[in-house]
């Protein structure tokens, strides 16, 4: 295994962290560029370099770079996880494991994405298309309950990149206006679980403290913080 | 290497498309299941047990004790972590196949939802809402123009060879029409990169599983294209997402 030379650059977002739980949770060094989405950083020539999607996260590891947060995860566990305790090494454990982060990469981030601009960075209020994102997220959420019936985790029973991925997204429920994730019991007794873990939350306060805790509570925070990113956002 | 023994559960979309063209490619014999939206099978509990998410495709593999997989990229890789030994579609080589990797990302994370939302604001969301149109058609043409930009002086995207890359994102860029995107003269890299991969054999065959490969059709006869939009409407108001 060789020694990993990590900088992860990462914004405020559900995307971002992704990647830096799973450093957290692996133990791997990492250094922190934080992209200004004010400025616009993730668009500039050096940063395409790295990432040409021009979006958060992204990694290089020595001249090595990852883009996209699923592929950075899988990147980090096949090269430093070698006890595969992010990324299982049986075969079908592991194909378990890439279901379900196709799952979120495909249909659960896009989702609740759109429904999050559309709730509450939009220049226009398009009614429609908040209530169709928001079904759409809703509907991600049933799957996922579904999924964890009887279960503490989604796959071989400990946590995963199938859950890391998750996780971020159905924590931020309110954003977007579902208040309570009660119905889904499932949900919510994983979302307690997860919460403990101390390397996730240590991932989740990169690049800057964790808000959704705080934002949860105090709703004109939120609304505060919306606000600020409708000053630069498209 | 087990004797493969796969049924593909598929029906005539970019998603569906994306793992027929992978297992042609490999030669992998398989046996085809066309679950049909109309009848809402995809929502049947028999094929909830295979795929949870409801959605086309997935695989059973007979010959790993009935092994599921649903999502198009984990299918695409499951086939080749198994049955491609000699890295064809997805190289050996830890560096080439994360940058496979990181593409399959790029569509299953981009192309793909955004594509997918300007298909519906164009075609089917119940009301014409140009704020929406605008948002997703734009996002589309970003992400052409990235993978326009990759293409630059190469004739594939990872190891100048076709790979699952190429594989994932061909059919979504091929359809931009039939989701609001009427020409991809901007783009002279992705034009000659679909061209290409059309001129491939197993791509043609995977193309027209499970039925004929409308998209090519269409492209030779416009005027079938807002017959298929018509009747398709009709259908797709009964989705959940549009149910009023």
């Amino acid at each position: 295994m060789t020694t990993p030379d990590i900088t992860l650059y990462t914004g405020v977002s559900k995307n971002g962290v992704k990647a830096s739980i799973v450093l957290e949770e692996l133990g791997i060094p990492y250094k922190v560029k934080h992209i200004s989405f004010k400025d616009k950083e993730q668009h500039e020539p050096w940063y395409l370099k790295i990432n040409p999607g021009g979006k958060i996260p992204a990694i290089t590891d020595g001249d090595f770079h990852v883009f996209e947060s699923a592929a950075i995860g899988i990147y980090l566990c096949e090269n430093y996880d070698p006890e595969g305790k992010l990324l299982p090494k049986d075969p079908k454990l592991k194909s378990q494991v890439i279901q379900w982060v196709m799952f979120e990469a495909s249909g659960l981030g896009p989702a609740q994405a759109q429904a999050i601009y559309f709730a509450a960075y939009s220049q226009e209020k398009v009614p429609q298309a908040i209530e169709r994102f928001v079904n759409l997220t809703k509907e991600y959420y049933y799957v996922l309950n579904n999924a964890l019936e009887g279960k503490e985790y989604l796959v071989g029973n400990k946590f995963t990149l199938a859950d890391s991925m998750c996780y971020p997204w159905v924590r931020s429920h309110f954003i977007i206006g579902i208040q309570s994730i009660d119905e889904y019991t499932n949900l919510t007794s994983w979302i307690a679980r997860i919460d403990a873990r101390p390397a996730t939350q240590k991932g989740l306060n990169v690049p800057i403290p964790d808000k959704i805790k705080e934002f949860r509570e105090n709703p004109e925070k939120l609304q505060e913080h919306i606000k600020y990113v409708q000053s630069f956002i498209k | 290497m087990t004797t493969p023994d796969i049924t593909l559960y598929t029906a005539g979309t970019p998603n569906g498309v994306k793992v027929s063209i992978v297992l042609e490619e490999l030669g992998i014999p398989y046996k085809v299941k066309e679950i049909s939206f109309k009848d809402e099978e995809q929502k049947q509990p028999w094929f909830l047990k295979i795929n949870p998410n409801g959605k086309i495709p997935a695989i059973t593999d007979h010959s790993r004790g009935d092994f599921n997989v649903f999502e198009s990229g984990a299918i695409m890789i499951y086939l080749c972590e198994h049955y491609d030994p000699e890295g064809k579609l997805l190289p050996k080589d830890p560096d080439s196949r994360s940058q496979v990797i990181q593409w399959i990302m790029f569509q299953m994370g981009g192309i793909g939802p955004m594509q997918g939302q300007a298909g519906h604001f164009n075609n089917y969301a119940p009301e014409e809402i140009p704020y929406a149109i605008k948002r997703y058609t734009e996002e589309t043409k970003r992400l052409y123009s990235v993978l326009n930009n990759a293409l630059e002086g190469k004739e594939y995207l990872v190891d100048n060879k076709f790979t699952l890359a190429d594989a994932i994102s061909f059919p979504w860029v091929r359809a931009h029409f039939l989701t609001g995107i009427s020409s991809i003269d901007e783009f002279p890299n992705l034009k000659t990169w679909i061209e290409r991969i059309y001129a491939r054999p197993a791509v043609k065959k995977g193309l027209n599983v499970p039925t004929p490969d409308k998209v090519q059709e269409f492209t030779e006869h416009p005027e079938k294209l807002d017959e298929f939009v018509k009747n398709a409407r009709g259908f797709f108001k009964f989705t959940s997402t549009d149910k009023k």
